[in-house]
């Protein structure tokens, strides 16, 4: 066995040792991935895997390093990126990832992708005219 | 300023590119002489807009020290993010490729380390 194998299982051993409640924290990520595009709340997920919002709260940033409401914004950021490559409204894709506030969504999204929505847009727009140019 | 490129040290360019490519799935990005080396770069196939792999010549002697060390420890070089590890390590394992390290859950996060056969341990992981 190398080193490093030897070291991975000492960081499980140390760190991961409540095995139940790592698969339930894993679980609630798999619901926001499965549901971010509805009116998701805290509540909701922690039905879902019967788990304590403080629990929950907790041992999510401990596994993954971000809340569970950070890591639902990314999951919406990250899908409207895609929706906006398609060519998609950004009103239509502020409401088709979960938000229910354009403006919300126009600050998160410029946020985490580090440009607005519409630039994100105009920028496309443009490169595809450089590209028929050529 | 923006991350755009990143570098696995190598002993032998073509043959790097030829696993890197052939075996791993990478595309090759740019290939520009300079010298002895080349400015050598693959892609992710589903990202070729993202982050370079620079397949750089290893040739600078204390680097090799450190790169045989992490190698005999088991310690990989860099890490891939991957879909599914298991299905991945499947797909390795038919190819030939040697692991030190078979698909090992540690918290959210299943990873695996492999040979490049061009001097590193390369890990592959899952976040569950």
């Amino acid at each position: 066995m190398t080193f490093y194998k030897r070291h991975i299982e000492s960081i499980s051993t140390e760190l991961y040792s409540n095995i139940y409640l790592t698969k339930q924290v894993i679980q609630t990520k798999c619901f926001m991935e499965n549901n971010f595009s509805k009116k998701i709340t805290l509540d909701d997920i922690c039905k879902a895997v019967c788990i304590s919002k403080y629990h929950l709260i907790r041992s999510f940033k401990k596994l993954y390093g971000m809340t569970p409401n950070q890591y639902l914004i990314l999951i919406r950021i990250n899908r409207a990126k895609e929706l906006l490559r398609k060519d998609g409204a950004v009103l239509e894709v502020c409401f088709a990832v979960g938000f229910d506030s354009p403006t919300t969504f126009a600050g998160l999204y410029k946020k985490i992708a580090g440009v607005s929505p519409n630039n994100f847009k105009k920028s496309k727009k443009s490169n595809f005219r450089e590209v028929l140019q050529n | 300023m923006k991350i755009k490129v990143t570098s696995v040290m190598v002993e032998n360019q073509d043959k790097a590119l030829k696993f890197y490519t052939d075996v791993l799935g990478f595309v090759k990005k740019r290939d520009i002489p300079l010298g002895e080396a080349r400015w050598l770069t693959v892609v992710s196939k589903e990202e070729q807009d993202g982050v370079e792999l620079v397949l750089e010549l290893m040739s600078f002697p204390p680097a090799k020290i450190y790169q045989k060390e992490l190698f005999q420890a088991g310690i990989p070089f860099t890490a891939f993010d991957v879909a599914d590890i298991d299905k991945e390590y499947q797909r390795l394992i038919d190819l030939g490729v040697s692991f030190s390290m078979e698909p090992t859950q540690m918290g959210p996060t299943k990873l695996a380390v492999f040979n490049d056969t061009c001097g590193n341990n390369i890990q592959i992981f899952q976040v569950l």
